[in-house]
């Protein structure tokens, strides 16, 4: 049997080597940049290197948009197969944070008008950047597993919410400014030295669930949160996604490792479609564990218990 | 002639008197600073306060009813620790007074005794060899002999000349002050009223030398822009005219030069309600909400012209809160004491509802507060001073305003208030716990301000010459040097946990470069790898740097 098609929006963060790996094809979004306008979103840094770009936009984050890829765009990605029978899974970046789920919906309407015969599944993860991009492998897995269309769809929709973000933000000006954090009215003052730690809520968006002052105190609370959290540690593939923040995760990764002895873990670029939206403060890692509470008590509970 | 009592009248030409004299030695008391610090404004406060409460009051021939608004507007107009104290003096003094006509020396002894219990009451934990010792043992040494033949003129210098004994004795009562080589500046401030007070009895009027004295009213902050689409067309029309002027009375045959204070406020108060007007020699300020203010522009320019003309639609205004009354309210809201653009803007980004912007020396009033309770649309309120002269008035706010859900977080500077922001979660529905995470943000913070001697000192350790570099900790000397990044880095080893602290902000002051920001991170870099200092432009005032350091 044809295995299916996996797509994935570019807010998933897979590199091109990545991505051919696990047979995902991805659906690049846009970006507007300072004297270049609008671009094709990227996942590997070529003219303009990961410090350069964060750099620049802390200086001037205003210049800097991106955009989902729109209906017409993700329509003519999945044309192609669809005409050629090919049935199609298509991931997508939190409907919290973004109408990219909405795009990708109507577009498969769309083709699905033409080619009644096709089969088009939309996913909407609730989650962006490396956390997505780990969800897509798992996905992929999946159907190397041989499991259908319906259900790896299946399987999606009821273990997202296991996919954990454990990390920092010590920026919040960039999400708070592009509304992206639960709190109607975001305070991104700058934090000096104080971390705050995130999770994703119920609607795929990013919580803070306490503060840490400094590092020390923020891996030491982290790795608690994981270690609460986390089931079956040692079969798993650990991301974590930085923005500029690349020492931290090292620092982060020798830990996890260290603690949890985790199949894998790797750390990954966040590239610009998300990062200019979350800014350079993000360290962050994902992995799959208990289902996460509808109103984050559970793991507010456990920040508190462990933040002294 | 000596008096055997006194009217309202009286008491009120006294107690101008004594701001006076208060005015003319303000900086002499400002000085009495226990470290040698530009922060001192002890007596600006103080007189400040008194002039709040002198210039809510109109003339009255009854004593208790002149003392009534004097005592309230002191109450409001209170500024810092010294001005609170006060208030609380003449809210007592005024208490036993309320239903007097005259003051009689029986009289005049029960209000001096009352003023100061009063003031011990409102002081959470008092502190002997303060402006409470003095007010005490004025009164407690001295009242045996008061009997009904004693005139106020005697009574008083007996008051007076027993505070200045106890005033000398203040350094043995409190450690810091003998240290600093200082007498109690709250204290000395407290005298320098009552000497105007029997000055006037015996003919002495002061007149103000400086003029500063009038113009160091800090302007108000704008208040911000009314909604104006909260009003139209369709609008009612019921509240009026916020109405306020200063008006110049004018010579010459244009002007009827039969002004009265009293037939202009009978003319008025047709016009309106909320009335205050006050005479200062050929100028009157007034305050009255009207629907016609063309009739009480008229009716001012019989006598004169105007200095400044302010004029609110009230109806906005009541619209705004009506319109604000059925937006939900916030579970909590947060209020703080700031000096300096900077901090202010700061302090908004992390969340601040309402910021109390004050002047140089931190001098926020109990009235900011009350306004800036007023304005806030919360569940809950947590006030941070962000000084610790400034607690007071912060607390006294709360009382006068009653308002519920109050809670002062005892921030002594803009290094804790910032740290208890940080920490907050605003996210968070949890109000006790929001409270809770910024009070412990709070506490665990160190602060060090840096700043030029403004005198020689010895003390704790701690030697520098008058415009050598001091580094205060928690407001205490910690270091000194002729150079300033030195200072602060000797400073910064004193901080307890110093060695595994990573979290820590720099405020720069006003008119500090950037250039000398960058050596001081630098420096603190090498000092302290471990330390993620994190710089913020503050523009504060007297203190070129304020750092903290939370662990």
């Amino acid at each position: 049997m044809k295995e299916f098609i996996i797509m994935a929006d570019g807010t998933c963060d897979l590199d091109a080597a990545t991505a051919e790996k696990y047979g995902i094809k991805i659906i690049p979004g846009h970006l507007v940049f300072p004297e270049q306008g609008d671009i094709p979103s990227f996942s590997e840094w070529g003219v303009i290197g990961r410090d350069e770009f964060y750099a620049d936009l802390k200086k001037r984050p205003d210049e800097y948009a991106t955009s989902p890829a729109n209906v017409e765009e993700f329509a003519a990605a999945m044309e192609p197969y669809a005409e050629q029978g090919d049935e199609i899974l298509v991931m997508t970046i939190s409907s919290g944070i973004s109408g990219a789920f909405n795009f990708a919906s109507r577009a498969a309407e769309q083709v699905l008008k033409k080619y009644p015969e096709a089969k088009i599944e939309a996913v909407d993860t609730l989650r962006f950047g490396p956390g997505f991009g780990l969800m897509a492998i798992y996905a992929s897995q999946l159907r190397q597993q041989g499991k259908t269309l319906s259900e790896v769809k299946e399987w999606l929709e009821a273990n997202k919410n296991r996919f954990h973000q454990a990390g920092w933000l010590d920026d919040l000006s960039f999400v708070a400014k592009k509304g992206r954090l639960t709190h109607a009215k975001a305070f991104f003052g700058t934090l000096a030295g104080v971390k705050p730690i995130g999770e994703f809520d119920y609607n795929g968006l990013t919580t803070v669930l306490g503060k840490a002052k400094g590092a020390k105190k923020a891996y030491s609370l982290l790795l608690n949160y994981i270690a609460e959290t986390i089931e079956d540690p040692e079969n798993q593939l650990i991301v974590i996604a930085q923005t500029n923040r690349l020492p931290q995760a090292e620092e982060y990764k020798r830990m996890i490792e260290e603690k949890f002895h985790p199949k894998a873990v790797v750390i990954r670029d966040v590239f610009p479609l998300c990062g200019v939206n979350i800014g350079p403060g993000l360290m962050a890692a994902y992995y799959v564990g208990k289902p996460i509470s509808a109103d984050l008590s559970e793991e507010r509970a456990i920040v508190e218990k462990y933040a002294e | 002639m000596a008096n055997r009592r006194i009217n309202g009248r009286q008491l009120e030409k006294m107690l101008k008197n004594g701001l006076r004299n208060l005015v003319n030695h303000k900086e002499e008391v400002n000085k009495l600073n226990v470290f040698p610090v530009a922060d001192g404004d002890t007596g600006t406060n103080m007189a400040l306060t008194l002039r709040h409460g002198l210039g809510s009051a109109p003339s009255r021939t009854e004593a208790g009813a002149y003392l009534k608004p004097v005592s309230e507007g002191m109450l409001m107009g209170a500024r810092g620790n010294s001005g609170v104290i006060l208030s609380q003096l003449f809210r007592g003094m005024y208490t036993e007074l309320a239903r007097c006509g005259w003051i009689g020396p029986g009289e005049l002894r029960n209000a001096l005794i009352r003023a100061y219990k009063t003031a011990y009451a409102a002081v959470v934990h008092p502190v002997e060899g303060t402006i409470l010792t003095v007010a005490r043992e004025g009164i407690e040494h001295i009242r045996t002999q008061i009997d009904r033949n004693s005139t106020i003129e005697a009574i008083l210098s007996m008051y007076i000349a027993e505070m200045r004994k106890s005033l000398v004795f203040t350094p043995e009562l409190l450690p810091v002050l003998k240290e600093a080589g200082v007498i109690d500046s709250g204290a000395y401030g407290y005298i320098l009223i009552f000497e105007g007070m029997l000055d006037q009895l015996y003919g002495k009027e002061h007149t103000v030398h400086d003029k500063d004295g009038e113009k160091e009213e800090r302007e108000e902050a704008p208040a911000p822009a009314a909604d104006a689409s909260l009003f139209n067309e369709n609008s009612t029309f019921e509240e009026g005219y916020c109405t306020e002027f200063v008006l110049q009375l004018m010579r010459g045959e244009d002007y009827d030069q039969r002004f009265t204070l009293r037939s202009f406020i009978d003319d008025l108060t047709v016009y309106g309600t909320s009335l205050v007007a006050v005479q200062d020699g050929t100028r009157v300020k007034v305050h009255i909400h009207t629907k016609k203010p063309s009739k009480v522009i008229a009716l001012a320019q019989e006598f004169g012209e105007f200095i400044s003309f302010k004029l609110e639609n009230m109806q906005l205004q009541h619209n705004e809160v009506l319109a604000a009354g059925a937006a939900p309210k916030k579970p909590l809201s947060i209020i703080a004491a700031v000096n300096g653009d900077g901090i202010d803007g700061t302090f908004r980004e992390l969340g601040c509802d309402q910021t109390v912007v004050c002047g140089e020396t931190m001098n926020a009033s109990s009235e900011d507060f009350v306004r800036a309770l007023s304005a806030v649309h919360a569940e809950n309120v947590v006030i941070l001073p962000n000084d610790k002269n400034v607690i007071m008035a912060a607390e006294q706010a709360v009382r006068i305003s009653g308002a519920e859900n109050v809670t002062v977080l005892p921030s002594r500077s803009p290094a804790e208030g910032y740290y208890a922001l940080a920490m907050d979660i605003p996210d968070s529905d949890d109000v006790p716990r929001r409270i809770k995470l910024m009070k412990d943000g709070m506490q665990s913070t160190a602060t060090l301000t840096e700043s030029v001697a403004v005198r020689d000192y010895d003390s704790g350790g701690v030697k520098c010459l008058s415009g050598e570099e001091i580094v205060l900790l928690n407001g205490v000397p910690a270091a000194a040097s002729t150079d300033w990044c030195d200072c602060m880095i000797t400073a910064l080893g004193r901080v307890p946990g110093i060695e595994d602290a990573e979290s820590c902000v720099v405020f720069r002051g006003e008119g500090v470069s950037e250039e000398k920001e960058a050596i001081l991170l630098q420096r603190m870099a090498e000092a302290y790898p471990m330390l993620e200092a994190t710089a913020i432009y503050g523009g504060q005032s007297v203190y070129r740097f304020i750092i903290g350091i939370s662990e």
